[in-house]
């Protein structure tokens, strides 16, 4: 009988790993197989979206993102990981949201100043309970506002303290990459608030991605994985996240000005 | 690249300074052993490979701060398997990690009679099964050393603990072990 981690060693050649999923980078490059293959095997295409976002993500971040941009062509995708439900847990102390990762914190006032275009403030919400304010390069070009509420009619989420995120930048997204890449358990539906159109995420999405004004892509971490409304107010971004109906978050982006 | 293929040294120091193929070429080189050492912490395939992905893309940020000269492996299965370990904590529940043997090996490289085989392979399953019976902490102490085979330090990075804690979880695991295989020899 040999010893024991002799045949301890020569059991690892017959291990049985689950496959490793198709390669990170080359994958991308092959996103119209990916599409194809969507059509007749979930799994794989899901697979691809994730792989999908992975790159997005590295094209926020790192200087050769155009390159990588051309190769995959990528704007707008949903990745399918969900995330936990929040557990229970003491709200941290400080303003809300400051865990969210939502850049400075600042009066409204300084981020009227520290951005060039028009902040948006949803009337049906009142005054935000915090403000914050993002510059380049970690979101898209121009700024990005993050108004934060907490409302007692409105479930805070546990983690956070926060009732409704409402998030702004300069930017769009394009609807054909919405309708391609949604995972299971995340339902989108198109509709219009005060003659602008967006779209009401439900289920529990967790990031997306939008192109700037350069046309650069920029992953979008939806911070309370909750129901999402996102709206394109000429140009500007705006996107309501809460646990929120959808008639709630449009009776919201219908008070902005 | 032509002729001869670049090493990781050469690679990650490419990546650093911004060469995107350079760190696609290192991610093929490693996704296997990143998504298998997430396997071995998180026990489901869907979260190791959610945890190898991240891990990647944590690893492309931090690259700056890794230091030229040092090792690559350990480097990049921490950053891994602390991605995988946060997935165990933030759903809060893991995965048993049940290995299993692959359909069809053979063990052996004579020609052995079918019996030999059939013999070779029952026992085989047998330790595994061993293996799987054991503590987490035992499982994946074992798992990493003799199945994904990494090294001391490698090992430390895999299992978030420091290098001289392998060993002796490592010799406990072993004795546990032994002490099961014995007592299933005299039954």
């Amino acid at each position: 009988m040999p010893d024991l981690e002799e045949r301890l060693t020569a059991l690892a050649p017959a291990i049985d790993w689950p496959p490793t999923p198709a390669p990170l980078w080359r994958g991308a490059q092959q996103r119209e197989a990916a599409d194809r293959q969507w059509r007749w095997n979930n799994r794989w295409a899901l697979a691809a979206a994730a792989v999908l976002l992975i790159v997005a993500t590295l094209l926020a971040y790192t200087p050769t993102r155009d390159a990588i941009a051309d190769w995959v062509n990528v704007h707008t995708i949903f990745r399918r990981t969900e995330t936990p439900p929040p557990s229970p847990s003491p709200l941290p102390p400080g303003p809300p949201g400051r865990y969210l990762n939502l850049g400075t914190q600042v009066s409204l006032a300084e981020a009227r100043q520290g951005v060039a275009w028009t902040i948006l403030l949803p009337a049906a919400l009142g005054s935000p309970d915090a403000v914050y304010l993002q510059q380049p390069p970690s979101v898209p070009s121009g700024g990005e506002v993050s108004l934060v509420y907490v409302r007692s009619d409105i479930k805070t989420s546990g983690l956070t303290g926060v009732s409704v995120l409402v998030t702004e930048a300069r930017g769009r997204v394009e609807e054909q990459y919405f309708q391609k890449t949604l995972g299971p358990g995340v339902t989108i539906e198109q509709v219009t608030v005060n003659g602008h159109s967006g779209y009401w995420i439900s289920g529990r999405p967790h990031q997306f991605v939008i192109t700037d004004a350069e046309g650069n892509p920029y992953p979008e971490t939806l911070r309370l994985a909750t129901n999402t409304l996102v709206i394109d107010e000429g140009g500007t971004l705006v996107r309501i996240e809460g646990d929120l109906s959808k008639d709630q978050a449009i009776q919201i982006a219908r008070s902005m000005s | 690249m032509e002729g001869r293929p670049a090493d990781d040294s050469e690679l990650i120091s490419r990546a650093q300074r911004g060469d995107a193929a350079a760190y696609e070429e290192i991610v093929q080189r490693y996704q296997q052993l990143a998504f298998r050492t997430a396997y071995v912490v998180t026990g489901s395939a869907a979260d190791a490979e959610d945890a190898a992905q991240e891990g990647f893309v944590k690893a492309y940020r931090a690259l700056g701060r890794f230091r030229a000269g040092a090792e690559w492996r350990p480097w990049l299965l921490r950053i891994v398997a602390n991605e995988a370990r946060n997935r165990v904590r933030s759903s809060g529940r893991r995965h048993r990690l049940e290995l299993r043997l692959t359909e069809g090996f053979r063990p052996g490289d004579a020609a052995p009679s079918p019996e030999a085989v059939a013999v070779a392979l029952d026992e085989r399953k047998r330790l595994l099964a061993m293996v799987n019976s054991l503590s987490d902490e035992d499982r994946e102490v074992i798992a990493s050393r003799y199945f994904l085979e990494l090294n001391g330090e490698e090992t430390a990075a895999a299992l978030g603990i420091p290098e001289g804690t392998v060993k002796s979880r490592l010799s406990r695991a072993l004795a546990r072990l032994r002490t099961r295989v014995e007592e299933a020899a005299n039954a």
